[in-house]
């Protein structure tokens, strides 16, 4: 009996960790971008470059991690758009952010076309399924690959060296007060540039995770909003890569849970229960927003971003 | 002509330029000749009478969700939730439909209409008072609250309002004459549009003249100053939120009666998204949305028509929108940092 | 005379149709302290910023140690040692002193980690300067005088030869005022040059050993401490012979209370106050001293109204007039000429017709006359001079004293019962300043009353009937303007209160 609540337990860890290790990678790239008071809206389409790019990629190569790749730097050239917008033309961010997006959403509904239906081979779970019966790990290294501890990797090491390095010391004064980063001697402009660009490498580096690894298939819009809710999550994690790791995860978990109860066959419509996430996020909004009003924890540069009209 | 509307007009035309040439570039890209297909397009939009009607079909919605972005930026508030409005609107809409298939006309379209005005509104209206009395940011919740509107509509089209009828194809029941908006001169063009054209007159005329505009000047540059002045940004957001979402809800349900028929998948191709486009390219001016809604249906009737014709997927229409945009924005950029520099 | 560490020949600088700088020439030796004194808009910061890289001239040359030197930006100044305090902190509020403190040493390879020799060097300057300071704590936790002292450690641990302080002791108590003197004077003993920016003659006459004079963006004397009386002074600050004559407020009428404030408690944005009562009569001018920062915007922002009471009460003329709700709103009676007015009293994107409009908007007609609008507006801007006159401007483009002037012109020409002033004189010169104290005057003439906010404890003793000391959110003490004397006052705003003699 112990045994078998240990594999169920497994089982579950494995499936939220699948479920959220894009998640996590997006959320932590416009984490950083956000950090350095630039907000970009455009992940979602950056996220679907890095899915559809990586999963072409990995079908005509067959090698997932070339597909990995290449869908980071899809992404990366993305939110090139959007640093050249904000940063040279000095646009409205918001605006751009929706602009990249619905870029992207066109560039996959078009180019997409002809890589649905395409296969890709998965990469290597962590462990051999012999180990499948070991209660507890059994489960998590047989359904997993290496791309969950790695993820978790690049958020805690994120998080140090975003608060323990010179460098990442410097992008948070950029966040807070560009006036006090000039004063010091730094070129915000350059860190935001650099922001943008690290958000859209690991937003492309999600949307790849998702089609070449979770997935495995590419359908048209298939991140569904995921860039979206990775910005709502930023702001529950308080824009700390370090708490990036629980929020996502709980979320992680709630998804894999409503696929779960769409398995088992609940009554309810498989499209009601697909708006949970949806409403999850929200909820967690709203309950920081009341309760930290507009200043908790949010860089002060992004307070212009979102205070004013342009 | 002053210093202000030289930018504006310098930013036009570059903008107008830089797109034109990555359209070319595009085309170009995916092996179609550039000029021609641009001239095959501007036929496609505005060529025949035809053509026109087409174009005017496809405007009206965006008209109307242009307008459901512009009236709350006039508050400050940036909102993308055109789309759920539309869908909700189209939504509560079927609703009456559903509920009263044999209603006389006289009785059951106004129902119908309001119906989809009330839930567009509802729709926006939440996000205004999560943004209102939460602080919750209003783009945030209405981009969420788009898919989850879509999902919504799915919810009934597959299950408590599937048409048997329709053969596994998931629909509601075909809307019934009482129920469909009357369309203009024997085309597709609806009353949709006549609505939408008088509403951006009657908001252009109450927000610039009116001291309801002063008010929502005052309380967008800033908060505070507004409360001193006695205006309650509780009140404004909750007003404009509820009046543009129940312009993109009115869309919704007019979509569903006049051009679909019935709510089924597919309602909208992005409708919410390209009206928040307009509603950046008029510089979040009522007056203006219009000619760039027809201009823009026009760009979304080509694509379509390169799709049955040139058999070019109708998603080119999709990367043109966004080209453009790009170019608008950076071109008006561009044009206020040169002008903040040199006067 | 030995040679100047630095050497300012013919600077000028134009902002528009500004002028900031017109051919100033200056020279800073070491080891000793220079006041650069003028009025507000003299040029004083702006000289010294295009010192320290912030801009750069339009004409005229800058030398240090002799040879030519041109700054691009703050960090070529800084490697020069030239370090500059500013008035408006450049500390990241949201970080540690610490981190400040890290981010602004030189040199530092970009993966620096946080070793421990390293932290040391930071904190050098810290720990001479303020020995009880934390350096864990967020800068956003620290007083006003406190962040300074971090400032100026800041600027220290550069090794800087030449240190500039942009109006300094605005912001400290008596106390803290003193020991920055002391400080000063021990930096120019240590062979340092100090350039002090001021318009007090206080500060010039505890520190200055020599002292350059400006006006109007030029230089119009130099004088070593000694040679120049204080009145002198002032008469080179404003011009000779316009220095004009303000009469003291009329003394109050009655005794019947028209304000009462009862144990009022608010907050905003995490600062609060709390038992605040008094009661003013017709016709009281009611001062309310204290650093900046202990309460004073809660206070005012609660009187007028616009932020919801958590306890207590404020009563004008027998009508409630707190508010209850998020969704506050100003009564009629009460003229309110806020702190920060590009923040709190204006739109900045709006041209003034609106902004001066903007009291009675709720009363304007469905569809507003704009010529009514405008017409109304061109009065108030020539009545309380408002430069430039043209009513079409974006409240954006006025200079600070205007912009004040502008407040005042709307809420002045009111006829109110309650007047809230914070820092009315704010950014002004002395003619201005004595302008907008006429008005107030005015109006106290009439019968209203008001609460005066303010950091210049000569103005209070001047004219206030009564004098409150508000510190960390309560009032410490009041009295009587006979009975008021600096030490007691510095006393209560360094938080020591009646009781703990």
């Amino acid at each position: 009996m112990a045994d078998e609540a240990l594999m169920a337990t497994g089982s579950w860890v494995a499936a939220m960790l699948r479920s959220s290790t894009p998640l996590m990678m997006v959320t932590l790239g416009e984490t950083l971008t956000q950090r350095v008071g630039i907000v970009n809206l455009g992940i979602e389409g950056q996220m679907l470059c890095g899915a559809c790019t990586g999963f072409a990629v990995a079908a005509q190569t067959g090698s997932p991690a070339l597909g990995l790749a290449a869908g980071a730097i899809a992404g990366l050239l993305l939110s090139v758009i959007h640093s050249a917008l904000c940063l040279t033309c000095e646009a409205n961010q918001i605006g751009s952010g929706i602009a990249v997006w619905t870029l992207g959403l066109g560039l996959t509904s078009y180019f997409g076309r002809s890589v649905i239906g395409g296969k890709v081979s998965g990469l290597a779970p962590l462990a051999g399924s012999k180990f499948s019966d070991v209660p507890l790990v059994g489960p998590i290294l047989t359904q997993l690959t290496f791309i969950a501890p790695a993820a978790i990797i690049i958020v805690l090491v994120a998080g140090f060296w975003l608060y323990r390095t010179r460098t990442g010391l410097n992008w948070r004064i950029v966040g807070e007060s560009s006036q006090a980063a000039r004063a010091l001697g730094l070129r915000p402009v350059m860190i935001q540039a650099q922001g943008i660009l690290v958000g859209g490498l690991l937003s492309g580096f999600a949307g790849a995770i998702l089609s070449v690894d979770y997935t495995q298939t590419w359908a048209n819009e298939m991140t569904k909003g995921r860039g979206f809710v990775a910005v709502g999550l930023v702001i529950v994690a308080r824009w700390n890569p370090y708490l990036v790791l629980p929020v996502v995860l709980l979320f992680g978990l709630s998804e894999a849970a409503t696929l779960r109860l769409q398995a088992t066959g609940l009554s309810l419509s498989p499209y009601l229960i697909a708006c949970l996430p949806y409403f999850v996020c929200l909820l967690c909004v709203i309950i920081v927003s009341i309760r930290e009003g507009r200043i908790g924890g949010m860089p002060a540069e992004l307070a212009s971003v979102f205070d004013r009209k342009s | 002509m002053n210093g202000a509307d030289r930018v504006r007009l310098l930013a036009a035309c570059g903008g107008s330029a830089a797109f034109l040439i990555a359209a070319a570039i595009f085309l170009a890209a995916i092996g179609r000749p550039p000029l021609m297909t641009l001239g095959q397009m501007a036929l496609y939009a505005f060529g025949d009478s035809y053509s026109l009607s087409e174009s005017l079909v496809k405007a009206t919605p965006i008209l109307l969700c242009a307008l459901a972005v512009i009236l709350p930026a006039r508050l400050g508030l940036i909102t993308v939730g055109g789309e759920g409005q539309l869908y909700f609107g189209a939504l509560t809409g079927t609703a009456i439909v559903v509920s009263f298939p044999n209603g006389p006309m006289f009785l059951l379209l106004p129902a119908v209409l309001l119906a989809g005005a009330i839930g567009g509104a509802f729709w926006s209206g939440a996000a205004g008072f999560l943004r209102a009395r939460c602080n919750v940011n209003e783009t945030i919740s209405t981009l969420l609250m788009n898919y989850v509107a879509v999902l919504l509509v799915n919810y009934v089209i597959y299950g408590a309002w599937k048409d048997p009828a329709s053969l596994g194809w998931p629909a509601s029941i075909a809307f019934p004459p009482a129920a469909t908006v009357p369309s203009l001169f024997g085309t597709r063009v609806h009353l949709g549009l006549v609505v939408g054209v008088i509403a951006a007159l009657i908001l252009h005329v109450g927000v610039t003249y009116g001291r309801w505009g002063i008010a929502l000047r005052v309380l967008s540059g800033n908060r505070k100053v507004g409360a001193m002045a006695g205006f309650s940004f509780v009140r404004q957001t909750l007003l404009v939120m509820t009046i543009g979402g129940s312009l993109a809800g009115f869309a919704g349900i007019c979509e569903t009666s006049a051009i679909q028929g019935r709510l089924q998948a597919g309602l909208s191709v992005g409708y919410g998204l390209t009206g928040f486009l307009v509603a950046w390219l008029s510089g979040q001016n009522f007056l203006r949305a219009v000619p760039i809604a027809i201009l823009i249906g026009g760009l979304i009737a080509a694509g379509d028509a390169l799709q049955l014709y040139s058999k070019v997927p109708s998603a080119s229409a999709t990367i043109l929108q966004g080209m453009l945009f790009v170019a608008a924005l950076g071109a008006r950029g561009l044009a206020g940092r040169w002008s903040s520099r040199y006067g | 005379m030995s040679l100047p560490l630095v050497k300012m020949s013919a600077i000028s600088k134009t902002f528009g149709p500004v002028i900031a700088n017109d051919d100033v020439s200056l020279e800073i030796h070491a080891g000793e302290v220079l006041a650069l004194l003028g009025e507000n808009g003299a040029g004083k910061s702006t000289l010294m910023k295009i010192l320290y890289g912030f801009y750069r001239p339009d004409g005229g040359t800058i030398q240090v140690d002799g040879s030519v030197a041109a700054f691009a930006s703050p960090r070529d100044a800084m490697a020069h040692g030239i370090g500059m305090v500013f008035q408006q902190f450049s500390l990241v509020t949201a970080l540690s002193v610490l981190e400040n403190l890290l981010a602004a040493l030189p040199g530092a390879p970009w993966l620096q980690l946080r070793r421990r020799p390293r932290v040391a060097e930071a904190l050098r300057w810290l720990h001479r300067l303020a020995p009880n300071l934390d350096p864990q704590r967020p800068v956003r936790s620290l007083s006003v005088g406190e962040r300074q002292l971090v400032e100026l450690a800041k600027v220290l641990n550069l090794d800087a030869r030449v240190i500039i302080l942009d109006e300094p002791t605005s912001v400290l108590t008596p106390a803290e005022t003193e020991r920055l003197y002391g400080f000063i004077k021990s930096l120019a003993a240590d062979g340092k040059a100090v350039v002090l920016i001021t318009h007090k003659l206080a500060d010039v006459a505890a520190c200055a050993d020599r002292i350059t004079i400006m006006r109007g963006g030029k230089v119009v004397d130099r004088a070593t401490k000694c040679d120049r009386s204080s009145d002198a002074l002032v008469e080179a600050m404003v011009g000779v012979g316009s220095l004009g004559h303000l009469d003291p407020p009329a003394p109050m009428r009655g005794n019947l209370p028209i304000l009462r404030v009862r144990n009022l408690a608010a907050e905003v944005q995490a600062r609060t106050i709390s038992s605040i009562s008094f009661e003013l009569a017709e016709g009281e001018i009611f001062g309310i001293a204290g650093v900046s920062g202990n309460g004073q915007f809660v206070l005012a922002e609660a009187l007028a109204g616009l932020v919801p009471v958590t306890d207590g009460d404020v009563v004008l003329a027998g009508t409630s007039i707190a508010s209850h709700s998020d969704d506050g709103a100003i009564a009629a009676d009460v003229a309110y000429i806020p702190e920060r007015p590009l923040d709190n009293a204006v739109v900045p994107d709006i041209d003034l017709c609106l902004n001066l409009a903007l009291r009675t908007a709720r009363d304007l007609a469905f569809f507003p006359s704009r010529r009514n609008i405008e017409d109304r507006a061109s009065r108030l801007i020539s009545d309380y001079d408002v430069r430039p006159p043209q009513s079409a401007l974006l409240a954006a483009a006025l200079s600070g004293g205007n912009l004040q002037k502008l407040v005042v012109a709307r809420e002045l020409s009111r006829r109110p019962r309650l007047v809230i002033a914070c820092y009315p004189t704010m950014g002004l010169d002395v003619l201005a300043s004595q302008a907008v104290y006429r008005e107030i005057f005015r109006h106290v003439a009439t019968g209203a009353c008001v609460v005066w906010i303010s950091e210049d404890l000569d103005d209070l003793m001047n004219y206030a009937h009564r004098i409150a000391v508000i510190h960390d959110g309560r009032i410490v003490g009041i009295v009587r303007r006979e009975e008021a004397d600096r030490q007691t006052l510095g006393r209560w705003m360094a938080g020591y209160s009646e009781e703990s003699v």
